[in-house]
């Protein structure tokens, strides 16, 4: 049987394996799989390492997670309050932007390595490289510099500012921000991260038109990828629709792994992609709380069968929600094992 | 001229272009278009067009909304006062985030066109208890009370819109107020607003001002 290594390299290379690459991510899961609160088991990235290897064991899929969850990335540039819920992922609970000003004064930590907020994180990150290295992919989230805004001074006002300035002030943040996209991605890639997860939200045309993705979205993601290039870049925007740009994703960024939204279509996705890419189906997760197991079984089928053909084609999740019943995951998945075999063809 | 007007408004309002949205609007003024046609005639309009451009995939984004329902707003703060006669409010709406939701960009967005739509908002801010919605209901003679979430377990959680019903229920308010739920979730199932308790949800922010507005005329009935 392969490992989730040589299935991952058999869908970039577009050679055969013995099923797709299953990415299943379970996050906030970990708590419950250790008998801890969110709170106490995110303290520890020994407690995050433990959990992942433990649920990737037990489920049987193909990645594992250093990340711990979005806020953490606000941590690192002044944070200092989260909120922890009881059945979700935590919260950033203080803005660090909290008026035009605050933007000159925000620090870029040098060597956001030895930040404390960095330091669990990076030792999870070291304990799944020891332990699973090589065997299964170890999956970073890096927020892009367009989208980092949004954690530090909140969605709506971040809007605002984006949309309508002012323009010198919103530049001055996006810039900083691309600099601390560019030294989390070299630390991560350091420390041995093999998939890199770049979140825009604003590299999907839901969220902006498509002249402001040409002309203002594009550069900011070329001035975030340019230094450190774009081997392990996965392209992501959140659960929003991306396929009408894929074509410029490929063309200007280079960027070869398209992580679509559960409302793509995963059959023009991956016509689009032609080839050139791994196209990764991504499963409507919410509906895993409601639906019953012919329907999850029906589902995953259905995006298999849109995908699969012809291979270069990966199954995957987004955030799973803390309250999906374990059933329903198991069933998911068994059902993207034997669907996704390439010998049942 | 009006036709004029409002081509040019919607225009700008899909640039996501505020300030040519706002220059069009001042010379509207200026060619003597009153500010009550200016806003029943082109800011209203321009919500319906963008509804109706929503409904028929036309491929809207959320800045377009924002922007939208952002100079909805502002030109309808400017165009009020002016009005010859204070407008008819046809209905209230206290808005606010379900308890633990600190997504504040969704709320913002419907209210911009609820306020234009001469619905009166008032805005309890995020991270809402479900007995202060219903409290401000109460005090604000609120026919309807929108509830925003923009994660999973927010939407579905014990102090959200779950709770809100339960205490309408207790207070024997039901026939008197109903529950507008929207936020991320709810697209991802189009079922939830039932489980949860809600009387209607709305896909975004736009088209939320129709959906309020028909729950509005559904208790005035």
């Amino acid at each position: 049987m392969m490992n989730g290594m040589e299935r991952l390299t058999a869908a970039i290379n577009g050679t055969l394996a013995d099923r797709i690459p299953v990415f299943c991510n379970l996050l906030d899961q970990g708590a419950k799989e250790l008998g801890l609160s969110i709170k106490e088991y995110y303290a520890s990235g020994e407690h995050v390492a433990e959990a992942q290897l433990r649920m990737r064991a037990k489920y049987g899929y193909d990645c594992l997670w250093s990340l711990f969850y979005v806020g953490k990335e606000a941590e690192l540039l002044g944070c200092r309050k989260i909120i922890y819920a009881k059945d979700g992922p935590p919260n950033v609970g203080e803005m660090v932007i909290k008026k035009n000003d605050d933007i000159s004064r925000l620090q870029v930590p040098d060597d956001i390595t030895s930040h404390p907020a960095f330091a669990e994180e990076l030792k999870c990150l070291r304990i799944l490289k020891a332990e699973a290295g090589g065997k299964y992919p170890v999956c970073a989230y890096l927020t892009a510099s367009m989208t980092m805004p949004a954690l530090l001074m909140g969605m709506e006002k971040w809007m605002q500012m984006l949309m309508m300035g002012p323009a010198g002030l919103r530049d001055e943040l996006l810039t900083k921000c691309s600099d601390f996209f560019q030294k989390q991605v070299a630390a991560y890639r350091a420390a041995g991260a093999d998939v890199l997860v770049y979140s825009n939200p604003f590299g999907s045309t839901d969220f902006i038109p498509r002249t402001f993705f040409d002309e203002i979205s594009l550069p900011w993601m070329e001035s975030d990828l340019a230094p450190g290039g774009t081997a392990g870049v996965v392209y992501y925007c959140g659960s929003a629709r991306f396929n009408d740009v894929i074509e410029s994703v490929i063309q200007n960024l280079g960027i070869g792994v398209f992580y679509l939204s559960p409302m793509d279509d995963i059959a023009e996705g991956k016509k689009i992609v032609a080839g050139r890419g791994v196209t990764c189906g991504v499963i409507n997760d919410i509906m895993l709380l409601e639906w019953s197991k012919e329907e999850i079984r029906a589902e995953v089928k259905r995006m298999i069968e849109a995908g699969k053909p012809g291979g270069k084609f990966l199954f995957g999740t987004l955030v799973m929600p803390y309250a999906i019943p374990e059933e329903n995951i198991r069933t998911m998945l068994e059902a993207a094992y034997e669907y996704g075999r390439f010998d049942s063809e | 001229m009006l036709e004029q007007v409002m081509t040019q408004y919607n225009e700008a309002i899909m640039d996501t272009d505020r300030d040519r949205a706002l220059q069009v609007v001042h010379d509207a003024l200026a060619l003597e278009i009153t500010p009550e046609e200016v806003v029943f005639e082109v800011v209203v309009p321009a919500i319906e067009l963008m509804m109706k451009s929503i409904s028929e995939n036309q491929g809207v984004s959320l800045a377009q909304h924002f922007m939208a329902a952002q100079i909805a707003s502002e030109v309808v703060d400017d165009m009020v006062p002016r009005f010859r006669k204070a407008p008819q409010i046809i209905g209230r709406v206290v808005i606010g985030t379900s308890q633990g939701d600190f997504h504040g960009l969704g709320k913002r967005i419907v209210a911009g066109c609820l306020k234009a739509m001469m619905i009166e908002v008032t805005d309890l801010g995020l991270n809402v208890a479900p007995e202060r919605f219903v409290d401000e209901a109460l005090a604000h003679d609120a026919q309807v009370i929108a509830i925003s979430s923009m994660m999973i377990h927010t939407a579905r959680g014990e102090n959200g819109c779950r709770r809100v019903r339960q205490i309408l229920k207790e207070r024997g308010v039901e026939d008197r107020i109903k529950i507008a739920v929207g936020g991320a979730p709810y697209r991802f199932d189009p079922e939830l607003y039932r489980s949860v308790g809600g009387d209607a949800w709305a896909e975004n922010g736009i088209t939320a001002g129709r959906v309020i507005t028909c729950l509005i005329r559904e208790v005035r009935k």
